[in-house]
């Protein structure tokens, strides 16, 4: 192939990619790992630690002819610079000769290991980093026996700094290599990180107010090649060799990253495996080897002292603890005796093989109304057709390459989308934002964030509720950037639901459908739709037949005997309370109890997704699955196996014995899934770049992928489909009257959702509820900035503080979700807002 | 006060926006300017120069710590920077600023009781064939000795008792 | 004759009509009737060299700036600040046209869109003199649009460091200029490539001697400045000449001069009659040690000259040390100037300068051993030639040949 060039390391002929950065091609290509401490893959080099020194030489050329030089032999000749070189800051060439084991190299690395050692504390002993630590390996293998370097005043520096309330640096073992700066220049495209001072003081800082506070700030931790950065969550916590590592998924977004969990049999945790910490679990077509700080910090409510924990069943009207055993075979009387009018509603924590086995349970009894929770997002039917096509991987998108991001917020819904995406910006991809509001991935569409960076992007402000009308017509009022996008090698749209009611976000995802279908972006890698559902497994819920538009009806026409399966309904949806009084018999399986248990009649605690096997489909179509890490809270249950349970007391259908068992019928029963089995979802692959291996000082502590990277379900375009656009001439969108609001539920990554409230380090850092209202809506509201407002908008009913700022299009009130006790509406709806005069104080 | 809306400040901080390509070029005219305003380059100065120039104020912090010439302490009402780099030093240098802090009672980096003078000593400062100099508050002084010093020092403590 | 410190030949040549009225400006018309690469071959032909350190030909590096791209700059290094440099601010002093002239000229040669002068922050009144100048200079439509009805337009600009000797080194110059810290970038691509220079534009840096005497060149011609100095290092040169002399100044004299002539003739022998020299650094603190043996006194000050006794001439920052200095004390004093001027980007300079220092504060303090003596000079082995930049082997270079050639001054202060 014509891109590759052939290079020789250590006498050796390899072929490798033209355009390669040395270091990763002989680690690539030749297994030889180049020491770095510095340079990072995922970073642009910058050469400062010096260890990667390499003899490197370049076929000679004639100056006048330009012919190349041969030795008598015919062989080419080869000349070498006459200093070493760092190897991360070259890129491979034609005939490139490199020496990576003589005594001149191996004395530079060994000088610069001394030169690092001169001023570390040495104190591996007490070092979360121990174990796993670069500086540690590197100078096993490369540093002095007994060190030379005696004087007196050995540099004494802060030992516990903190950059923000979750990261720490160790300022005595920082070699100043800069990878936590740039991961936050670069990657994250925030910058609050930076060196100060200069020479030997030069010292990592951040002079930002809040600090260090992103929500991946914890991947810095990973990429740092000492003990320097710690985060507040693990730090002390426990030795690296103690740690077990179980591959497992975040439960959080449709991101689907994949995890880590480092579990120790811990003394906190009656002696039984506990998760330790989260790290990243490399898969570079979803999350590459970042993960959020929600994934990597949000643990704790497995381990919360509040989870449901025992079977709870009605009798005489009053809750009590009962056993599985009664339970499960009151609830098989319950249902047989319901003549078929029984609904489900499940939310997108369930794991397919949940939903799989409550389908059954539900077809089994003669019913068939399955509801997905929360009912705000009804994109999935077009993901089915026109979905990014499968290969897809956002870290293609660059140059020549478009990006269309509307109704949603994706900093917040779905951050590494957003860090993936903004870096896609970064190589040059063409990035459009369209909101109500501004939003983090705005900033760096019109101005990159920051420092004067030249981006290839634009906004589109429209007035509220307006999205749908703005995706549809966007040739005609916007034709330059319609223009844009049409024109892109590669197109992904990300359509959310913000602003819009179930049905409108349900046209939005067809209007931008219509687009890419228009535009010819549909059915290949790269191009295609994406929508930021909410939970772990939105599209999982849809394959399975569970539709937020039967939810809805399910609300409407409420059953006799309504299976509420991890939903907090009462959480989530204002009038909950009211359509649920007309249910004759609730059957609540969950974590958390969110006041439900004075209703229902059967109250049944499941596992979390650490407790047990399973799978979920990402907002990509990834199915990927996750394994068992941690010990059950109390009697806990996985959802499969107690819907099975009551199945198979019903006479459904036989328990199967394990989560597999329910994957191998389910991917044997529904197309989607076909071929998702467990041996296949474990399948995996060498990636690039080859992090997580032996040498830890090469791409961090991010861990090698032996969980399995997943298998994508094709979209109806992928398999060939003739996809057809669909007529949109008419769009009902809502309208707010004279005196009135749209009322915009928001979502924000950090709320005060029960599986949230846990992990107390996090928690601090949730938001006072607040709504964004416009400058002229405040005034008409007769409120100003801070003050106590109330929203109403049919059954919800909150007060927040008003936060008065333009950054909102007039007509619209941005209101968080679950900042409040009180429910938000759960989707966007016409409302009121007013100044609190009596002085009733809220949380 | 402040810099921003200063009208002592306004058609500098223009100038320096309109000479570069980059926003961010203008960060060290700007540090300036803040010491100016100041005495010392503070949390208030970092923070409006990085709202004008639309920086987070870590990088304004950053470059503010890598430049000797800012100083992020408070300082003496005459920052008296005396070179003893290796020319200065071969003629008498090293002795002249140990005299100095002597003369003034600090120590090396310290300001006097009455603030008057901060003492440090500096790397060259391109005075070599006038040594031993100094400068103050960025104003060279040269071909120093210790009667000259005595003369300027009690010029500036009347100057500076003079306006009170 | 002087070339560049006219200043010191007549009277207010730093005010514009006396300095037009004594031929200013000359040049710059001269080099605008002709094309750009005529004016870098006559560059090329009077074989100029920069006078910031390197002596890199002066007209070859104008050369490389790739005429297709459409954004190109200058930028001026005014940074002096090697220890013992003190001519580019005589120049800019008092001629400060000719600078601007000699950089107007090398901005037409690659057709630059502006001139930044970066100047090293102490040099504020410098700055503002040179902006009045520039102010001027618009008033005669010599800066700005349509240069003398040219139809060349190009701006001039002043920018001020704040303490940082690294700014010194062109890219963390162009770093710094840019708004980030003053640390040097990784190469290539370099300054004059794209995707290198300043704001990622190819780029010209040149010292601020080396611009100043390019308006000579275009007004007398190549021959006429490759007539002065020696064959492979032409023209004149500011000597500046510091320490134990009688008459330390800025000297300009033409390259290839002998080291006798300068110290001896123009700056008047030994401080003191009864001291004779014993060592030189002709380099300012970044360059080899020599001692001033009469072998060393009889070489030619140029670049190929030096070679030979195992130094440079570099910036030609000359600084003289009598008998009575303990070379011990020398490398302790350079060691501190590039320990605190290191950026601290590269392991083994930041690391490095740091460990020198402290074990050659312990001999110093009587308290190192003839152990401690090899290990700084093995450290300073280590540093050179590791680091991105210059500034590693700078910092290795006072120890390695104070030791070289006065081990008995580092004897004297160990235990045996």
């Amino acid at each position: 192939m014509s891109d590759t060039v052939t290079i020789n390391i250590d006498g050796q002929n390899y072929e490798v990619a033209a355009g390669a950065n040395l270091v990763d091609a002989a680690k690539w290509h030749a297994g030889n790992d180049i020491p770095v401490f510095c340079y990072h893959p995922k970073m642009d080099p910058v050469g400062m630690c010096r260890m990667c020194l390499v003899e490197l030489g370049t076929p000679g050329r004639d100056r006048a002819t330009g012919e190349l030089l041969r030795n008598d032999d015919g062989s080419l000749q080869i000349r070498y610079f006459p200093k070493l070189q760092t190897a991360c800051t070259t890129t491979v060439s034609d005939g490139m000769h490199i020496k990576t084991n003589t005594q001149q190299v191996i004395d530079a690395r060994n000088d610069v290991l001394e030169f690092l050692l001169s001023s570390h504390p040495l104190d591996c002993p007490i070092c979360d980093k121990g174990g796993e630590c670069p500086l540690q390996n590197l100078t096993m293998r490369h540093g002095p026996q007994a060190s030379r370097m005696y004087f007196e005043d050995k540099q004494l520096l802060e030992k516990h700094y903190p950059l923000g309330d979750l990261i720490f640096l160790d300022r005595e073992r920082c070699i100043q290599c800069a990878r936590c700066v740039r991961f936050q220049d670069e990657v994250v495209g925030d910058d609050v990180l930076a060196f100060h001072e200069r020479g030997r003081r030069l010292q990592i800082i951040t002079h930002s107010d809040p600090g260090f506070d992103t929500y991946f700030s914890g991947n810095t931790t990973d990429i740092c090649p000492v003990g320097a950065l710690t985060t507040a969550d693990f730090r002390f916590g426990a030795r690296p060799w103690e740690l077990n590592e179980v591959p497992s998924i975040s439960p959080w977004d449709a991101a689907g990253e994949n995890i880590s969990l480092s579990m120790r049999l811990d003394r906190d945790f009656g002696g039984k495996a506990m998760i330790k910490r989260v790290m990243p679990r490399q898969n570079e077509w979803v999350n590459e080897i970042w993960i959020t700080d929600k994934a990597r910090f949000g643990h704790h409510f497995t381990r919360a002292e509040d989870r449901l924990q025992q079977p709870q069943m009605r009798t005489g009207g009053t809750l009590r603890n009962s056993n599985w055993e009664a339970a499960i075979a009151a609830m098989a009387a319950t249902l047989q005796g319901a003549d078929g009018d029984v609904a489900a509603i499940a939310g997108s924590g369930m794991s397919n093989e949940d939903l799989w086995a409550l389908r059954q349970l539900l077809e089994g009894v003669g019913a068939g109304r399955l509801g997905a929770w929360p009912p705000t997002h009804d994109a999935a039917p077009h993901l089915e057709q026109v979905g990014v096509g499968a290969g897809t991987n956002l870290s293609e998108l660059g140059r020549g390459d478009a990006i269309l991001v509307i109704a949603c917020d994706l900093e917040e819904e779905v951050p590494i989308w957003r860090l993936r995406l903004k870096q896609a910006q970064d190589r040059g991809a063409y990035l459009v934002v369209a909101n109500a509001r501004d939003t983090r991935l705005e900033d760096f569409a019109v101005q990159g964030a920051r420092n004067d960076k030249v981006v290839e992007g634009d906004a589109i402000r429209y007035a509220p509720g307006e999205a749908v009308s703005v995706m549809r017509d966007l040739q005609k009022a916007h034709p330059q950037i319609a223009e844009r996008l049409s024109r892109a090698e590669n197109l992904v749209i990300v359509a959310g639901a913000e602003g819009l009611s179930l049905a409108g976000s349900e046209a939005l995802a067809a209007a931008a459908a219509n687009f890419l279908i228009e535009s010819g972006h549909t059915g290949s890698a790269n191009n295609g739709l994406l929508s930021p559902l909410p939970g772990a497994n939105g599209l999982g819920l849809h394959y399975l037949g569970f539709t937020p538009q039967t939810t809805l009806n399910i609300m409407q026409e409420p059953p006799r005997v309504l299976i509420v399966a991890q939903a907090e309904l009462l959480d989530d949806d204002p009038a909950a309370q009211q359509w649920l009084s007309q249910v004759e018999t609730i059957i609540y399986a969950g974590l958390f109890d969110d006041g439900i248990s004075q209703r229902a009649d059967f109250i049944l605690p499941l596992q979390s997704f650490a407790e047990r096997d399973g799978s979920f489909v990402n907002g990509e179509r990834r199915v990927q699955r996750f394994y068992t890490a941690q010990g059950p809270m109390g009697q806990a249950l996985p959802a499969w196996k107690l819907f099975g349970g009551i199945s198979q007391n019903a006479g459904i259908a036989n328990l199967k014995p394990s989560a597999a068992a329910v994957m191998l019928e389910l991917s044997g029963s529904v197309a989607a899934f076909q071929g998702a089995s467990y041996r296949a979802l474990s399948r995996t692959e060498r990636q690039f770049p080859d992090v997580g291996g032996r040498d830890l000082y090469y791409g961090g502590t991010a861990y090698t992928n032996h969980g399995g990277i997943g298998l994508q379900i094709p979209t109806a375009a992928d398999r060939g489909a003739d996809v057809q656009r669909r007529d949109m001439a008419d769009v009902a969108e809502l309208r707010a009257g004279e005196g009135e609001l749209l009322i915009m539920p928001i979502t924000r990554l950090y709320n005060r959702q029960r599986s949230f409230r846990p992990s107390l380090l996090v928690e601090q850092r949730i938001l006072n509820p607040y709504a964004l209202i416009h400058p002229d809506d405040a005034a008409a509201a007769g409120t100003i900035d801070g003050d106590l407002i109330e929203i109403v908008a049919g059954e919800s009913k909150v007060r927040v503080r008003a936060s008065v700022s333009s950054e909102i299009a007039a007509g619209g009130v941005a209101l968080p979700r679950h900042l409040t006790d009180a429910a938000v509406p759960l989707s966007a709806s016409v409302g009121t807002v007013s100044r609190v005069t009596d002085a009733v104080a809220v949380r | 006060m402040a810099i921003i809306g200063n009208p002592k400040y306004e058609q500098r901080i223009e100038r320096h926006l309109a000479k570069y390509e980059t926003k961010r070029s203008a960060v060290m005219p700007l540090l300036y300017i803040a010491q100016e305003e100041y005495g010392w380059v503070n949390s208030d100065g970092i923070g409006e120069v990085a709202q004008i120039l639309n920086l987070d104020p870590t990088q304004v912090k950053s470059i503010a710590g890598f430049y000797t010439m800012y100083s992020e302490k408070p300082k003496g009402k005459y920052w008296l920077q005396v070179c003893t780099d290796l020319p200065c030093a071969l003629q008498g240098a090293d002795d002249f600023h140990a005299w100095l802090k002597d003369e003034l009672g600090v120590d090396e980096g310290g300001t006097t009781d009455d603030g008057l003078f901060t003492v440090e000593h500096v790397m060259c400062l391109a005075a070599c064939d006038k040594a031993p100099m100094l400068q103050c508050n960025f104003r060279y002084v040269e071909e120093l000795d210790q009667n000259k010093m005595r003369q300027l020092l009690a010029k500036w403590r009347s100057e500076a008792n003079g306006r009170g | 004759m002087h070339i560049l410190l006219r200043g010191r030949d007549i009277p207010n040549i730093k005010q514009l009509d006396v300095y037009e009225a004594h031929g200013g400006f000359d040049g710059l018309r001269k080099s605008l009737a002709m094309t750009p690469d005529q004016v870098i071959d006559v560059v090329k032909a009077s074989g100029l060299r920069g006078r910031g350190g390197a002596g890199f030909p002066t007209g070859v590096k104008w050369s490389f700036i790739p005429q297709h791209e459409p954004i190109k700059y200058v930028t001026v290094n005014a940074d002096e600040s090697e220890t013992g440099t003190f001519k580019d601010r005589e120049i800019m002093e008092e001629n400060p046209y000719q600078l601007i002239e000699g950089s107007l000229i090398c901005a037409y040669a690659i057709q630059a869109k502006a001139v930044y002068i970066y100047l090293r922050g102490e040099f504020w009144d410098i700055g503002e003199q040179l902006d009045a100048c520039i102010a001027a200079l618009r008033e005669e439509n010599l800066v700005g649009e349509n240069i003398l009805g040219s139809g060349y337009d190009c701006e001039v600009y002043t920018h001020l460091g704040a303490g940082a000797y690294i700014c010194g080194e062109e890219s963390a110059l162009l770093n710094s200029l840019e708004g980030y810290l003053g640390q040097p970038r990784v190469r290539p691509p370099f300054p004059a490539q794209k995707g290198g220079g300043l704001y990622k534009e190819a780029t010209v840096v040149n010292n601020v001697e080396t611009l100043a005497n390019v308006p000579f060149i275009m007004t007398e011609g190549a021959p006429a400045f490759k007539a002065i100095g020696t064959e492979q290092s032409a023209g004149n040169k500011i000597y500046c000449v510091s320490g134990h002399v009688k008459r330390p100044g800025n000297y300009e004299l033409p390259m290839g001069t002998t080291f006798r002539e300068l110290l001896y003739e123009q700056a008047g022998g030994p401080l003191h009659d009864d001291r004779p020299f014993k060592a030189m650094l002709p380099s300012g603190g970044s360059g080899p040690i020599v001692p001033l043996t009469d072998e060393v006194l009889d070489t030619r000050m140029s670049y190929e000259d030096c070679a030979g006794i195992g130094t440079i001439i570099g910036s030609a920052s000359i600084i003289i040390m009598d008998e009575t200095v303990d070379m011990t004390w020398v490398a302790s004093k350079v060691t501190k100037f590039f320990k605190h001027e290191s950026c601290g980007k590269c392991t083994p300079c930041r690391e490095g300068t740091y460990w020198l220092d402290k074990v050659i504060d312990r001999i110093l303090d009587g308290r190192g051993t003839a152990d401690d003596v090899k290990r700084i000079a093995d450290v300073a082995e280590n540093m050179a030639g590791t680091t991105l930049c210059a500034l590693g082997d700078f910092a290795a270079n006072p120890i390695i040949h104070t030791i070289r050639h006065f081990p008995d001054d580092f004897a004297q202060h160990v235990q045996a």
